[in-house]
């Protein structure tokens, strides 16, 4: 349980400098490309140099650097990290016959290199983490956070999530069978009746603490779950919100991970049948589908808690109109990683 | 607040597959550094590494393993971690138990495969059967799926200390009331891909690596597994305990992704931390299993931090490495295994490779095998990227 505070999001969707989501920006041969965005704290020359994952995270992190100049750690989530790099050194490997290489491709290539390059640049000597394991790598930084904060209540975190997507590991998971083998719009994400979803990337930064004063939201609860069996999904579900304390009608909203995946559409359905009052949102046609993708719905769910207005293509089923103060977020990666986040308005 | 015990442990390495076998192989000072034999690179005979000298097809038949896609790496983990848990005496029911976390570490993945990622990434008509395997947290996944875990599952990647942070992060599970127990630990294969990018960055040794020496040239690669089952005090009864995790911080030096910074912040504040968490004094200490790689820069840096911290009294230390090279992600859970059999049998085993120290900071590791009193042992793990730990584990 802790307070956001302030965020930022690099996505393939207006949302940073300035936020407009009621514009859908559409998808390319199936990928959702996060908006290359330069950042002003930054110098170009060091930029340049880095990767895409790294130099998207440092893009959105510069901001709340430069206002948080004191935080107590980063921690951050990512499946791969920085994919491009790692794919570049592999290239290298083969293409030059394991002779002399250059290690720049191969140091970025660590998926800690974001939340290390972070740390660097910020001077940052505390606890410093990256998670990465694959569609629950951010949960599980929530959940580092959550403890983090009960032990040094008065601290005050960067949290974040992202990943990449680069021509490697689009064609292993074209591979895994997990993009559409057709061609699609993002905005028909839903429609179809196949297998496989759209790839995505972004990232998003969360600066985090246990001080109400201020904040936007809080997280109140997060709960994982490994499993492909849909009542124990649904078990979860209810005990989550058991110990959340809220009435299946104080849930505003919820927004699912549905990922046009005609195999994983029954999750979305029933969670979404547990809370019939509810607002029902989608929001992987805006982003894509990656492991990671859930820092973006936390971000989402903090702006609409923020701006109280849901865009009219995020929509799956109306309800009345009242205020927004409850959103749960459901993600699923692959149909057997489950997450489930409470979000609340402060 | 709850102590947090370990109740089993779990490991392979160059030195064997068992714990008694590397508990031999540290007392009688052996090297299980020697020539790849596992997959052909060009180093396969200029470099040496820390190889577990089982095939594929034999840990496979060894650990009754006939579905495809399963890694070395994979493999590697499951080995250790079912001595990890038989050891524990849990039963399969306690290990898909909602209330069994699993932590592992690991930064290389499937990527032992790099023959076959190569042909992967760059194809899109079929792909291997390790297609889902690349990833860090692909390891993980096959032991969730294997023993129908249902508790907090989770991966970590912090580089070279990324184990010591599983460690922590399932202790601090425990003690949140997250879970009654953690399976932690790390798994890391050679790779083509990690050797070629050691190599690049020139800090590959061109014989055995010999840590704290004044001639150290470079690190050996290794690879290995190490698991330990941590258990909540109350749950812990009827248990044998093998020691208690006392300390843990995490903290980065902040300096250059490759390279500690000259005097050592992050890995002083590692160790200055875990001594405050767990309340004890520098002169308390009896052992520092250190990070010790060989490099030119680490063990320099790691022995000014520990001159600040223990003035001029550093307690013994010395780096497993020299028996069994760097193996990356699985080095923090390897050489905390190891820590505590210093603490289980309170004896010391010898650092090899030595012969002259390092000018500027005169340290000299344990070089004979030792009988000691231990009561607390310090393992310290610092990784790329400028993440560094430090562990301390008690006798119970």
């Amino acid at each position: 349980m802790f307070y956001i505070h302030h965020t930022v999001c690099i996505s393939p969707q207006i949302s940073f400098p300035e936020v407009n989501l009621d514009n859908l920006l559409t998808s390319i041969d199936n990928k959702l490309y996060a908006k290359q965005v330069s950042s002003a704290d930054i110098p170009p020359a060091i930029l340049r140099r880095m990767g895409k994952a790294v130099k998207m995270a440092v893009s959105a992190s510069g901001p709340l650097l430069k206002h948080y100049t004191n935080l107590d750690g980063i921690i951050i989530g990512t499946a791969n990290g920085g994919m491009e790099d790692c794919i570049k050194f592999l290239n290298q490997i083969f293409q030059y016959e394991e002779g002399v290489l250059t290690p720049t491709n191969f140091v970025q290539s660590t998926p800690n290199a974001i939340a290390a390059q972070l740390g660097f640049i910020s001077k940052n000597k505390g606890y410093n983490i990256t998670h990465v394991h694959r569609g629950l790598a951010f949960e599980n930084a929530l959940i580092d956070v959550e403890m983090l904060l009960d032990d040094n209540p008065a601290h005050t975190y960067l949290l974040g999530g992202l990943d990449e997507i680069s021509d490697y590991n689009f064609n292993i998971e074209y591979l895994c069978g997990y993009i559409k083998k057709e061609i699609i719009n993002n905005s028909e994400l839903y429609t179809g009746k196949t297998t496989g979803s759209i790839a995505g990337e972004g990232v998003a930064m969360f600066v985090v603490n246990n001080n109400k004063e201020g904040a936007i939201s809080i997280l109140k609860n997060v709960k994982t779950i490994h499993t492909t069996d849909k009542n124990e999904v649904l078990e979860v579900f209810k005990e989550f919100l058991f110990n959340s304390q809220l009435q299946n009608d104080e849930i505003d909203m919820l927004l699912t991970g549905e990922n046009g995946d005609e195999r994983y559409i029954t999750y979305s359905e029933l969670i979404e049948s547990v809370v019939p009052d509810a607002i029902v949102a989608r929001y992987k046609h805006m982003l894509g589908e990656f492991q990671t993708a859930s820092a973006f719905a936390l971000w989402l769910a903090n702006y609409i808690l923020q701006d109280q207005h849901v865009p009219v293509h995020m929509v799956k089923k109306q309800t009345i109109s009242k205020p927004l103060r409850n959103i749960i977020i459901y993600n699923n990666y692959q149909g057997f990683q489950h997450s489930f986040m409470l979000l609340s308005k402060v | 607040m709850t102590k947090v015990y370990v109740t089993g442990m779990g490991i392979l390495t160059a030195l064997g597959d068992s714990l008694e076998s590397n508990r031999d192989g540290l007392k009688e000072g052996r090297c299980g550094i020697g020539s790849l034999e596992g997959f052909s690179t060009r180093y396969a005979d200029s470099l040496l590494f820390g190889e577990v000298k089982r095939s594929n097809e034999e840990l496979k038949k060894l650990l009754s393993i006939k579905e495809k896609g399963v890694s070395r790496t994979s493999l590697l983990a499951l080995h250790a971690f079912n001595q990890a848990v038989q050891e524990a005496g849990l039963t399969n029911q306690n290990i898909s138990d909602k209330n069994t976390a699993l932590i592992l570490a690991n930064t290389v993945g499937g990527m032992c495969l790099t023959d076959e990622l190569y042909r992967d990434a760059n194809q899109r008509d079929s792909g291997s059967e390790y297609v889902a395997s690349y990833d860090c947290g692909s390891v993980g996944i096959y032991l969730q799926q294997k023993f129908a875990m249902h508790g907090i599952i989770n991966t970590i990647n912090t580089a070279c200390s990324s184990s010591a942070n599983a460690i922590m992060y399932g202790v601090r599970l425990i003690k949140k009331g997250y879970a009654k127990r953690a399976i932690v630990g790390g798994a890391d294969s050679l790779a083509k891909f990690t050797i070629n990018g050691f190599n690049s960055l020139h800090i590959l040794s061109s014989g055995r690596c010999s840590p704290f020496d004044v001639n150290r040239d470079g690190l050996n690669l290794g690879e290995g597994a190490a698991f330990l089952v941590l258990e909540a005090e109350q749950h812990t009864s009827d248990k044998k305990k093998l020691a208690e995790v006392k300390g843990y911080a995490n903290t980065n030096d902040a300096f250059h992704p490759s390279t500690l910074s000259e005097n050592g912040d992050g890995p002083y504040l590692a160790m200055e931390k875990a001594l405050k968490q767990a309340g004890l004094n520098p002169d308390e200490i009896n052992y520092i299993n250190t990070h010790g790689t060989g490099t030119e820069n680490n063990d320099e840096v790691e022995s000014k931090a520990m001159i600040k911290i223990f003035k001029n009294k550093v307690p013994a230390f010395t780096s497993t490495k020299s028996n069994i090279g760097h193996t990356l992600g699985a080095s923090g859970a390897i050489e905390a295994v190891y820590s505590i059999l210093n603490l289980l049998y309170q004896e010391i085993y010898p650092s090899l490779s030595f012969k002259e120290s390092i000018e500027a900071t005169r340290l000299i590791p344990e070089q004979v095998y030792s009988k000691a009193m231990i009561k607390n042992v310090m393992s310290n793990s610092f990784g790329f990227g400028g993440n560094c730990s430090s562990l301390i584990f008690s006798k119970v």
